[in-house]
């Protein structure tokens, strides 16, 4: 018997813990409305892929930064699964059994946590198995051959969707043909046929999402910050799971609203708005509460998070969908953060730091992507270059072993009193 | 007001009185189990050498490991503020201080205003510190200023490659146990070369700027220090007490808020 031939379903947990989060959100003293939506929406993202083999749906399990629009246009059943894996680190603190399973496969501890847990979970049915496996080289190279490996362990057909590196037209040619391919992939497996109306409408949905999604961006940029400290991971779970969807909207319009009836009213996301924060890649999730309440304690707020928020420029033509897919890809703030690191990348990381009025920036390095550790002393160097402090905190997304909530409190606390001794100055 | 700074490392514990911006007093005993206790010590030691005793008249600032357990402290500071007060009031041209504690190593760079403007430090690992050193001087069966002085003389160093303070221990062993064993003194300057290699990327990776001051109890070790400006290619600026440096920064503090008056 080996560690983990005690099978657990993550879904059904997961299932349970969306709709208790859901339950207290409603309890709060003052609902906020859109976060009440958020969590109902996970919830139907999670119960649909619970009863999806009941219902007969073809499941298609995806890497991150994939383009879900075309599954949601035939009718197949999503799972996000590096998501998937934040979420049962964030809400159910269970993550240390499925990095075990990883390792019962031979992976080591230096690769990306995510993938290792998605490896194990997989191996022992913690996660249901898909029909297909999508995966793509979009933003991150480990999925390039993670999804391989789930292909393999799931003994599903997969489907690679290769994604090129640079924006030129050439290259978005390409990749439409790629995608092109993709459909006829799922077409074939899942017996489903493309549904090109309503890809339309889910890229008219998508443009509309985008541009909510820039609009909050802006609110954001207000003094005090009407965000809620970490409430960035919001927006980019409503991208990642529900990309062209009208539930995504209505979020989003109402978020926009809260946020602008907050500005409106001069009223911050804590008590007593003392530093306001550039947010670089993703803190750890099995901390995410630690950060929240050590956020209201100090004041600190993320107001930037460039990796996640900043949307590229350009409209989607929903009267050429799938090339309207394509192009969101470049448009993608994740893509254009870890992609070709160019002047442009840097110049926005400026940008951002004086339109967000930041005092310093967390550059949370994970150890196992080095995909964006490579960035740390380019992002820190052109911050340096305005004075502003960059705090790397060593951690891991999802593995709590990496390092502990004491030694984050710490390091957090001497960047406050550094900020705070240098406005005293 | 008289002005107390508290620096409870996990070895010793250190106590600087302030008055007017001169040192009345100072003081330096071995930690006790218990922060507290070893905070009142330190102080009640610096406190008489100045004449002085516990009284309302007194602000003091805690730092160092057990900083956060002093009730009697008015303020909690975190070690890398109180170095850059600290490495500024006794040397104003360092603009980078390499603090080798008992157990932690950490960098700081130091603006023009004496402000901490960054920090590093390496906490994964004992490799480099004061109780890895006292660990090998164990094994070498020798005190550690022997050591220091003998190192010197290490030529050439042996190679210690390993990065983690138990390994490097059994790679220390191995040398002893070759046949012939490997020159002790070559073993320990290699020691010391396996640290600096460490330190050097530390302050590398926040970025070197000089002058640079290093401070903490392993500042004392003449030896590592030669090695760390050969490796770094200058001279380094090490205090007379190297590892008052964090207890002035906190009695300094001290003396700011004191001077600031009540908010």
């Amino acid at each position: 018997m080996t560690i983990s031939d005690q099978k657990v379903n993550k879904i059904d947990a997961l299932l349970r813990a969306c709709r208790l989060m859901l339950r207290m959100s409603k309890a709060r003293p003052e609902p906020r409305k859109s976060e009440v939506l958020y969590y109902h929406m996970l919830a139907d993202y999670y119960t649909r892929l619970l009863s999806a083999r009941e219902e007969g749906k073809f499941v298609a399990a995806h890497t991150v930064f994939f383009p879900s629009e075309i599954l949601y246009a035939m009718d197949i059943v999503p799972m996000h699964t590096e998501t998937t894996s934040w979420m049962t680190a964030l809400f159910l603190g269970q993550y240390a059994d499925l990095l075990a399973a990883g390792a019962e496969l031979g992976m080591k501890s230096e690769i990306c946590s995510p993938h290792r847990g998605l490896a194990g979970a997989f191996n022992i049915g913690a996660l249901p198995r898909p029909n297909v496996i999508l995966w793509s080289n979009m933003v991150c190279d480990n999925t390039a051959k993670s999804g391989e490996l789930l292909m393999r362990i799931t003994g599903c057909p997969g489907f690679f969707l290769d994604h090129p590196f640079q924006y030129t037209e050439d290259e978005v040619n390409y990749f439409v043909g790629e995608l092109d391919d993709m459909v006829r992939f799922l077409e074939e497996h899942s017996g489903r046929k493309m549904d090109w109306d309503k890809l339309s409408s889910i890229v008219a949905e998508m443009d509309r999402q985008i541009e909510l999604l820039r609009q909050i961006n802006k609110l954001r940029q207000a003094v005090p910050s009407p965000f809620h400290p970490q409430g960035f991971l919001e927006l980019l779970t409503i991208d990642y799971l529900f990309a062209g969807q009208p539930e995504a909207t209505e979020y989003l319009e109402t978020l926009r609203q809260e946020l602008a009836e907050a500005v409106r009213a001069g009223k911050g996301a804590v008590p007593q708005e003392r530093f306001r924060l550039m947010t670089l890649f993703l803190p750890p999730m099995y901390l995410i509460g630690f950060l929240e309440r050590i956020s209201q304690e100090y004041g600190a707020v993320s107001v930037t998070e460039p990796f996640f928020c900043s949307w590229g420029e350009g409209r989607l033509d929903s009267s050429k969908p799938l090339e309207s897919v394509a192009r969101k890809s470049y448009m993608l703030p994740e893509m254009r953060m870890y992609g070709p690191l160019d002047d442009r990348a840097l110049s926005e990381i400026v940008d951002s730091a004086r339109q967000f009025k930041i005092d310093g920036a967390i550059y949370y390095a994970d150890v196992g992507c080095r995909h964006t550790c490579a960035t740390i002393r380019l992002f820190k160097d052109v911050l340096d270059r305005l004075d502003i402090p960059v705090l790397t905190l060593d951690c891991d997304v999802v593995d709590p072993t990496v390092t502990s909530e004491e030694e984050i409190r710490d390091k957090l606390e001497r960047f406050f009193e550094l900020l705070e001794d240098r406005k005293l100055s | 007001m008289k002005a107390l700074g508290l620096d409870i490392g996990t070895l010793t514990t250190k106590a600087v009185v302030l008055d007017d911006g001169n040192v009345l007093a100072s003081a330096i005993i071995m930690s006790a189990d218990m922060a507290e206790s070893s905070a009142r010590s330190a102080a009640e030691k610096a406190l008489s050498q100045a004449g002085l005793s516990f009284d309302g008249n007194l602000h003091v600032v805690a730092t160092g490991a057990g900083g956060k357990s002093v009730p009697f402290s008015q303020q909690h500071k975190a070690i890398t503020t109180c170095l850059a007060r600290g490495i500024y009031n006794l040397f104003p041209s360092v603009r980078m201080v390499i603090d080798l504690g008992a157990e932690s190593m950490t960098v700081i760079k130091v603006n023009e205003r004496g402000r901490l403007s960054d920090w590093g430090n390496q906490d994964k690992c004992a490799a480099g510190t004061g109780v890895f050193l006292q660990q090998v001087a164990k094994i070498m069966q020798m005190p550690l200023e022997q050591m220091a002085q003998l190192s010197l003389a290490g030529r050439p160093r042996a190679d210690i490659s390993n990065t983690c303070a138990v390994f490097a221990e059994s790679e220390v062993i191995s040398h002893i146990h070759r046949v012939p064993p490997t020159p002790k003194e070559e073993i320990i300057a290699g020691i010391y070369l396996s640290m600096v290699y460490r330190i050097v990327a530390l302050c590398k990776r926040i970025g070197a700027e000089r002058d640079v001051s290093v401070t903490g109890g392993v500042a004392l070790n003449r030896g590592l220090v030669g090695i760390l400006e050969e490796e770094l290619g200058f001279k380094v600026l090490v205090p007379d007490a190297p590892q008052m440096v964090a207890a002035l920064g906190a009695a300094i503090l001290a003396k700011e808020t004191v001077e600031k008056g009540p908010k």
